[in-house]
């Protein structure tokens, strides 16, 4: 729910309570005033009927109304006072009984006593609620009306920076801080919400590139020490006083310095492609790239006794930077090959725009999504650095392209969309 | 053979000069910029590797100032930065290769070789090693005047052998050299061995002496007599 909604929605939550509260206290109200309209009419009626006895005494009853409720009658008793009350009279025209207030006032004029009854038909009960009611459902259709006015006025107008606001925070990327920035407004609250987004974002920003110059520098800065580990190992190699034990430990060293280096570039060539910083792109043809890796690799084919079936139904063109064409391609490769057993299946499709590798081999033993993950690992016997993957999944990410795993019929097959 | 060092990293610097040297190479060493140049300018050399960064310079200003003289020493670029760009820049300035760091002595050696070869292009076209003779230019390698039919990667694993002869090469270096610096193909060292027997198995049919030492643990050794 909206959060104008919202506050709105509350207002009318409450106001019911209190709309019912006020229709009970005008109900009685009402009732008051009414009443003692009535009984003023009445009280003058009254003096009215006195004035007529003062003026003209008679023994007989006088009647003052058509109905013969109010009337003047003589009674025997020695009586004064006036006394209001309220009772049911059937009323023969309406065929119904009315509600009157009666007034009945004894009244002394020539030692005579005399009875005023003077009665006038009131509101009836049921018809005041009902009114009442009728008022108030009217005022509660106005008010939520108002409510969805006052819901789309507000919105279209006093919101609308912040709806602005999310809108540049929603399409916020990192990597594109320099051309956004959040807008000001007119509004002290929101101004101050973009001023403050503004200044995390920025500061995000710093830390991001910070990070980022710092993976770069510290992979390049390894690299030198690298190289001398390196050039010391195939120095002492040469030596021909070699013991079997020292051979083992350099041959040690020297694959470990292997995994060293080959992590170090991967780390510089994933910084590089998420700097965006293969910017060279050219119209590759997607099935001769395809072919050339093959053949690069065919003895690793041989060697695990892989069928490979090729399937080229079309023979796309796509733009990309050829070194990350052949990275993307390679690694796919690669991985359909490692994770294969002996005498297994790899096939390579392309249909339309869509590229697909499948390899026979085991299901998965980590979960799908944690797969393209950095080090991840589905065999953590296999040597491998488990950046493959990440790789293959940055350099999509770069281009937008999708790419999709799924494992059925214990083929394992990869999808990459170029589009 | 003179040979013309620009390399500001001492170790590294010591390292590969010990490595050439025992190869045969005249070495001259350079640790910045202006006397990398300035040796380079003056003196003739028939290979120079130089490092990207210099104190006082670029390695690639080298590159483009020996270029401008039309210098027809061979260059190759030895960098930190294994950067597409920067091997394109150097490439385009006129340098002959392009190793990116960490690099194998026996890769360094080999592309020294190549480089050589390429250069003295008038000269000897062939490599004869005691049986063996290698055109490059071909790809043809004849034993005892007889053609061996090999394939890419065994004509590429014998060059390699012949270029670093004598010297213990690692499988690892193998690898790289065959299937590139990149390569994740861990399993790859197993390959190396089919291509080997096949190799040596080739050689064998037209009566070569099997030049190819097993080094325990470590690699081979490609054994010719100087």
């Amino acid at each position: 729910m909206k959060l104008i909604t919202k506050t709105i929605f509350y207002y009318l939550l409450i106001s019911m309570p209190l709309l019912l509260i006020a229709a009970f206290f005008s109900y009685h109200l009402i009732r008051i005033e009414v009443r003692d309209g009535t009984d003023e009419t009445l009280l003058k009626e009254k003096s009215n009927a006195e004035n007529l006895i003062k003026l003209n005494p008679k023994n007989d009853p006088v009647y003052l109304s058509a109905d013969s409720i109010s009337k003047i009658t003589v009674v025997n008793q020695h009586k004064t006072g006036s006394l209001f009350s309220d009772s049911l009279i059937y009323d023969k025209v309406e065929k119904q009984d009315l509600n009157y207030r009666i007034l009945r006032s004894y009244y002394r004029s020539n030692n005579q006593t005399y009875l005023i009854t003077i009665a006038k038909p009131t509101f009836e009960e049921d018809e005041l609620t009902e009114g009442l009611l009728s008022a108030f459902a009217l005022i509660i259709v106005f008010l939520v009306l108002g409510f969805f006015v006052v819901n789309w006025v507000l919105s279209k107008t006093i919101w609308k920076p912040f709806y602005k606001t999310l809108e540049e925070l929603n399409s916020y990327d990192i990597r594109k801080h320099e051309n956004h920035s959040f807008k000001s407004a007119t509004t002290v609250e929101f101004n101050q919400l973009s001023a403050a987004l503004n200044k995390m974002t920025e500061k995000i920003h710093s830390d991001y590139l910070q990070q980022k110059e710092f993976t770069e520098n510290a992979s390049h800065e390894m690299q030198t020490p690298l190289a001398v580990v390196k050039a010391t190992v195939s120095l002492m190699m040469q030596s021909p006083n070699l013991k079997e034990e020292e051979m083992d430990q350099l041959q040690t060293i020297e694959n470990s310095l292997r995994k060293l280096s080959l992590l170090n570039k991967t780390l510089i060539l994933l910084t590089k492609i998420e700097n965006n910083q293969f910017q060279n792109n050219e119209i590759i043809n997607l099935k001769e790239t395809v072919t050339k890796i093959i053949n690069n690799y065919s003895d690793l084919v041989g060697a695990k006794k892989i069928q490979l079936e090729i399937n080229f139904e079309s023979d796309p063109k796509i733009e990309m930077n050829p070194m990350l064409a052949d990275i993307l391609i390679t690694n796919l490769f690669q991985n359909a090959i490692r994770h294969n057993k002996m005498g297994g299946i790899v096939s390579i499709s392309i249909k339309d725009k869509t590229m697909s590798i499948s390899n026979s081999g085991e299901p998965l033993t980590i979960d799908e999504k944690d797969l393209y993950i950095r080090f991840k690992k589905n065999d953590a016997s296999k040597d491998s650095l488990g950046l493959g993957l990440s790789i293959v999944k940055s350099i999509t990410d770069n281009y937008g392209y999708t790419i999709s795993n799924n494992h059925h019929d214990s083929l394992h097959t990869f999808k990459i969309d170029f589009i | 053979m003179k040979i013309l060092l620009i390399e500001d990293e001492p170790e590294l610097h010591k390292l590969i000069k010990q490595y050439l040297v025992q190869e045969g190479y005249l070495m001259e060493s350079a640790s910045d910029f202006i006397t990398g140049l300035e040796k380079a300018k003056n003196y003739d050399y028939d290979c120079i590797l130089v490092d990207i960064t210099l104190p006082k310079g670029n390695g690639l200003d080298i590159v483009r100032q020996l270029k401008e003289s039309r210098s027809k020493t061979g260059i190759i670029i030895i960098s930190a930065k294994d950067s597409s760009d920067d091997k394109i820049t150097a490439l385009d300035l006129g340098a002959d290769d392009y190793l990116a760091k960490p690099f194998n002595l026996a890769e360094l050696n080999s592309r020294i070789k190549a480089l050589i070869r390429r250069r003295n292009f008038e000269g000897n076209k062939s490599i004869i090693v005691n049986q063996i003779t290698i055109i490059p230019d071909e790809r043809i390698v004849k034993v005892k005047n007889e053609q061996v039919v090999l394939t890419a990667k065994e004509y590429d694993l014998l060059l390699f052998f012949i270029s670093n002869k004598n010297r213990v090469v690692s499988k690892y270096s193998i690898a790289e050299h065959l299937w590139g610096n990149d390569s994740d193909q861990m399993d790859s060292h197993d390959f190396i061995y089919v291509h080997l027997r096949n190799l040596r198995k080739k050689l064998a049919r037209k009566g070569s002496v099997d030049y190819i030492q097993t080094i325990y643990g470590i690699g081979y050794k490609f054994k010719a007599n100087e």
